[in-house]
């Protein structure tokens, strides 16, 4: 007897897109099985501000690498002080992908991570430190290098300092050569920090 | 330091964003004689391992593109000759360590390293004894 296949008349992502695409709707599918019809609310939800804290809270939960990156992209687009916020509760995430996307994220909003810079390099947790530090890697804005000179001036943790010399002698002026002196002095019996240093030193006086 | 030269050459990729911390470990293992190759994240290291794998990986955690978790996943999953893997981080909570061994890392080691700290495990994990 022939194999019949049956016919299983399903359209989701078509059922999806034609709900409601106000913000409540949206809101809705952003939590609905199917992955597309999720990156399609993602997506959508650009254009409602007020809608951060759901691109966040599902950022969090959310696994499919799709609607992972319309839900960034969506934040990237809004932008704001909330968006950021939610971003740097990301960056205290247990899960390293999410770190980084939020990190990548941020280094596209450089005057909305600006005005919360200050604090986030002074956070109690040092890996959120360093965290923030990476964030500066690509963040146009003209005060990455006094944030970093900051940072090896005055931050305890090796580590921090560590991650913020890697990036003062890429983009440090003169302005960095005497706390990259001082960092040394202050962790002298840390190789990588005189390493780091000395090869930041040499940089910045070829630059 | 005094390098010990090592016998047969071994090959370890460091896997890494920060091009300081590749140039540090590459200073130290090559004062050793090992052989040296670098990638700037999973992707570029899996890339490196497929076409033709190393003896030992060194890997960061924190990275753009693919975290070094998902890069020991993804080259667990490979039909290739394995090698051991040491993590490397600045992350120093049991839950990171966790995670470490359960991609695939056979030791996880915590930023800042020192050069004899490096080198003695490494050895280790190769089978080349302990520390000089």
């Amino acid at each position: 007897m022939p194999f019949v296949k049956p016919h299983t008349p399903v359209a989701p992502e078509h059922d999806e897109r034609a709900r409601p695409r106000d913000l409540a709707g949206l809101r809705a599918i952003l939590n609905a099985p199917d992955p597309m019809a999720r990156r399609w609310a993602a997506r959508d939800l650009a254009s409602h501000p007020e809608a951060v804290t759901d691109l966040i809270a599902r950022l969090e939960v959310e696994s499919d690498p799709a609607v992972r990156e319309a839900l960034l992209t969506s934040l990237t687009e809004i932008g704001d002080a909330a968006a950021v916020a939610g971003l740097v509760r990301c960056l205290r995430s247990q899960e390293a992908a999410l770190r980084n996307e939020a990190i990548e994220a941020m280094k596209n909003l450089p005057e909305a991570v600006a005005p919360v810079m200050t604090d986030l390099l002074r956070d109690p947790d040092p890996d959120v430190r360093i965290l923030a530090v990476n964030v500066l890697e690509s963040l146009r804005h003209p005060e990455v290098e006094n944030w970093l000179i900051a940072v090896v001036r005055d931050d305890a943790h090796v580590n921090v300092c560590a991650a913020a010399v890697d990036l003062l002698g890429e983009v440090g002026s003169t302005a960095a050569l005497e706390p990259l002196e001082a960092l040394k002095r202050r962790f002298p019996d840390e190789p990588y920090i005189a390493f780091a240093a000395d090869l930041a030193l040499k940089r910045v006086r070829e630059a | 330091m005094n390098p010990r030269p090592e016998p047969n050459r071994k090959r370890v990729l460091v896997v890494d964003d920060a091009a300081t911390v590749r140039m540090y470990h590459r200073q130290i293992l090559e004062g050793a004689g090992f052989a040296v190759d670098e990638a700037i994240n999973g992707i570029e290291g899996l890339e490196k391992a497929l076409t033709a794998p190393y003896d030992l990986y060194l890997v960061d955690i924190n990275m753009p593109k693919q975290d070094g978790y998902d890069f020991l996943r993804d080259l667990r999953r490979r039909e290739i000759p394995q090698a051991p893997a040491m993590m490397i981080s600045t992350e120093a909570e049991p839950h990171d360590r966790r995670l470490a061994y359960e991609a695939g890392a056979n030791f996880y080691l915590t930023k800042p390293i020192k050069p004899e700290e490096l080198l003695s495990h490494c050895r280790l994990l190769l089978g080349l004894g302990g520390a000089a």
